[in-house]
């Protein structure tokens, strides 16, 4: 572990010691730098090669998806165009990559894979980052209420956050956007294809937003009660200070590290969580580009045809890991108890 | 100790029950239309009215959600097509999609996922207590490096893509099917040989690095340097003394975890197509059949709820550092 503070600027030794004992009585000079804990970690994880890997694995994925339409226009094909010309009368594509068609077509329908690739990145990222950014707000602001002013309000929270944990989260999921479409008012059996894919979108969020930032919360709230009795806090009750300044200012900063480190390792999970959902016939549906669905349809054509279904369980694997594995580094890099 | 066990009792019925009536209310009371989701695409006014007169959605809530529990507790009757069935308790419903009261269903389908469930529990708890002591006895060495690298990535692959591509290239094992043990255990082995297969391997990866963190621990303990001063041999150190402290918290986590698989098998089952409570749910999705996915999810929290008391009514017990405040 480093120093707090870094004595920089220091003059070679041997002089700086004749500095000291100098009867001139100059006195030493010792630059310091400040660094709060979150620069440390940051600069930790900066030294980190595994790290910068996989974040830039995360960053490419999420250019993809950013730049999807800019991708298939360069390619010039989009994901709904049927191909049919190019499909022989078993339902098997007769190309494979050409200049027009990079990563072929799909077998039976012909709709160009490499363009369902590129915005097929953005239903698992999108869900995924809304989740996040979701549980963790209200995650903290439940565990922080919970663990602060305790009383009734904690006994309340802490009820819920134990009946959210356990629950069959899967089930619910699943059962979930059945429910969704008949509460927006329409009938499930005669919603058209926009209808269902809004509510699916919409299900996904809330169900994996209802119980993902229990498991936060109940961490925060366990970090509070400790740090609740600190001295710092302490003082800034005596000195009169509003409820709302003593858990914003002075809690919040002191539980970076835990929300930082859960988040990161919640992220992958909800990309995991969308492309099943998606797999089970469950989330998103056709036809809109997801990795889940490609998947899905690929099983049958995974011999004739492997690269339609390798091409997105690469990724989805490929984009998990690195993100677990990033998770993992910053989980050390602010928690150096932890290291491997 | 008797107070703190019918505590646990007390507040996990309350989950259950909070559990029924929540989701009593997300699928009878927030849709628009229970009624004509229930009945299905090809819906008569005739069986439209009989679901409305059985589930009495023309009456309050209160009382639908009472009948509901009543159904639980004593049964209950359901007319459908000018006849009257009894659903005997514990009755969770009726499907109309299906003709069949939701207990039957449900029932059917839990002994394959019970046997998926043992069979693969099975085989990640040996592997994973294995290869987490081997590694925690070379601590440090190539192997042990080579065991947890792997095991984390095993552990970040998504479970269904692992599952999907042994389903799909493990083509030397078995068919996988379903058949009752009672029939013809053999076949029921091999047919469930792929599936156990797949969640073993999968799962032994995060046993693998409980166990070894576990074991690391209880070979620094003091005891088992006393064992060693006793010039007993390394191999009755490790598995004698050190094994047994080190297994309390991991069958811990077993005890939860399988609760989650029994759960959870959705995944295996649609993959490996296993007739389980799984495949029953995704079907009762695709048929909008509000009645089997509501009693689907109130055996699920249940099997969880009971579980959980389970596991920590035990733990109290096994370990007597555990005190009760």
């Amino acid at each position: 572990m480093e120093p707090l503070i870094e004595e920089a600027a220091l003059e070679p030794k041997g002089a700086s010691i004749d500095a000291m004992t100098a009867p001139t009585g100059q006195p030493k000079k010792v630059v310091t730098r400040h660094k709060s804990p979150t620069q440390i970690a940051l600069a930790r994880l900066r030294k980190d090669r595994l790290a910068m890997v996989c974040l830039g694995i995360f960053v490419f994925f999420i250019l993809i998806a950013v730049f999807a339409p800019l991708l298939a226009k360069l390619e010039g094909q989009d994901t709904t165009t049927l191909h049919q010309d190019l499909i022989d009368e078993y339902g098997f594509p007769t190309i494979s990559f050409t200049s027009e068609h990079w990563f072929g077509i799909e077998p039976r329908l012909g709709r160009d894979l490499f363009a369902r690739f590129v915005y097929g990145a953005r239903p698992s990222l999108i869900v995924a980052i809304t989740v996040t950014a979701i549980t963790g707000v209200v995650g903290v602001v439940m565990g922080l209420l919970a663990g602060f002013l305790g009383g009734w309000i904690d006994r309340v929270i802490s009820w819920v956050v134990d009946f959210v944990l356990s629950l069959p989260y899967l089930l619910f999921a699943i059962a979930a956007p059945a429910v969704i479409l008949s509460v927006m008012g329409d009938n499930p059996t005669e919603a058209d294809v926009s209808q269902v894919t809004r509510s699916r979108f919409l299900a996904l969020i809330l169900v994996l937003s209802f119980f993902g930032w229990a498991s936060l919360a109940r961490l925060i709230r366990g970090e509070v009660l400790s740090l609740r009795e600190r001295e710092f806090i302490a003082a800034a009750k005596v000195l009169g200070v509003p409820t709302h300044k003593v858990l914003f200012k002075e809690l919040l900063p002191n539980l970076v590290a835990p929300i930082i480190i859960s988040t990161s390792l919640a992220l992958p999970t909800y990309i995991v969580a969308e492309a099943g959902l998606t797999f089970l016939g469950v989330g998103l549906v056709e036809p809109t580009p997801s990795w889940g669905l490609t998947i899905s349809n690929a099983t049958t054509y995974y011999r004739a045809d492997p690269l339609y279904l390798w091409l997105p369980v690469l990724a989805i694997s490929i984009l998990v890991l690195a993100l677990s594995l990033l998770g993992d580094s910053i989980r050390d890099a602010f928690d150096p108890r932890t290291r491997r | 100790m008797l107070f703190y066990i019918l505590r646990r009792v007390i507040s996990a019925i309350s989950v259950v029950i909070v559990t029924v009536v929540c989701s009593f209310l997300l699928f009878f009371a927030a849709p628009h239309d229970p009624a004509g989701v229930i009945c299905g695409p090809k819906c008569t006014p005739e069986r439209l009215k009989d679901i409305t007169n059985s589930l009495n959605l023309d009456q309050p809530m209160v009382e639908q959600i009472g009948l509901y529990f009543k159904g639980i507790a004593v049964g209950r009757d359901y007319t459908a097509g000018g006849v009257t069935r009894h659903c005997d308790a514990p009755c969770l419903g009726y499907s109309y999609i299906l003709g069949v009261p939701v207990t039957d269903l449900l029932a059917r389908a839990v002994p394959v996922t019970l046997s998926i469930v043992i069979g693969g529990a099975t085989i990640y708890l040996i592997f994973g207590v294995l290869i987490g002591t081997i590694a925690a006895r070379v601590r440090g060495t190539t192997l042990d490096k080579a065991a947890v690298g792997t095991s984390l990535v095993i552990g970040s692959v998504p479970y269904f893509i692992v599952a999907l591509v042994i389903a799909l290239y493990a083509t030397f094992l078995p068919r996988s099917q379903y058949t009752s043990f009672f029939e013809n255990p053999i076949q029921w082995a091999g047919g469930l040989l792929a599936a156990w297969l797949c969640l073993g391997l999968t799962n032994s990866a995060q046993y693998t690095r409980y166990s070894r963190a576990s074991m690391i621990e209880a070979l620094g303990q003091d005891f088992t340097r006393t064992a060693r001063s006793k010039g007993i041999s390394e191999r009755r150190v490790v598995y004698r003394h050190g094994l047994r402290a080190a297994m309390t918290p991991v069958i811990t986590i077993f005890g939860v975890d399988v609760a989650y698989q029994l759960v959870n098998t959705i995944f295996t089952e649609r993959i490996f197509q296993l007739p389980g409570l799984g495949t029953r749910i995704i079907n009762a999705f695709n048929q909008y059949d509000l009645p089997v996915l509501m009693g689907g999810v109130i055996v699920g929290a249940t099997v969880l709820v009971v579980m959980n008391l389970l596991v920590d009514i035990l733990y109290t017990v096994l370990d007597p550092r555990v005190r009760l405040g």
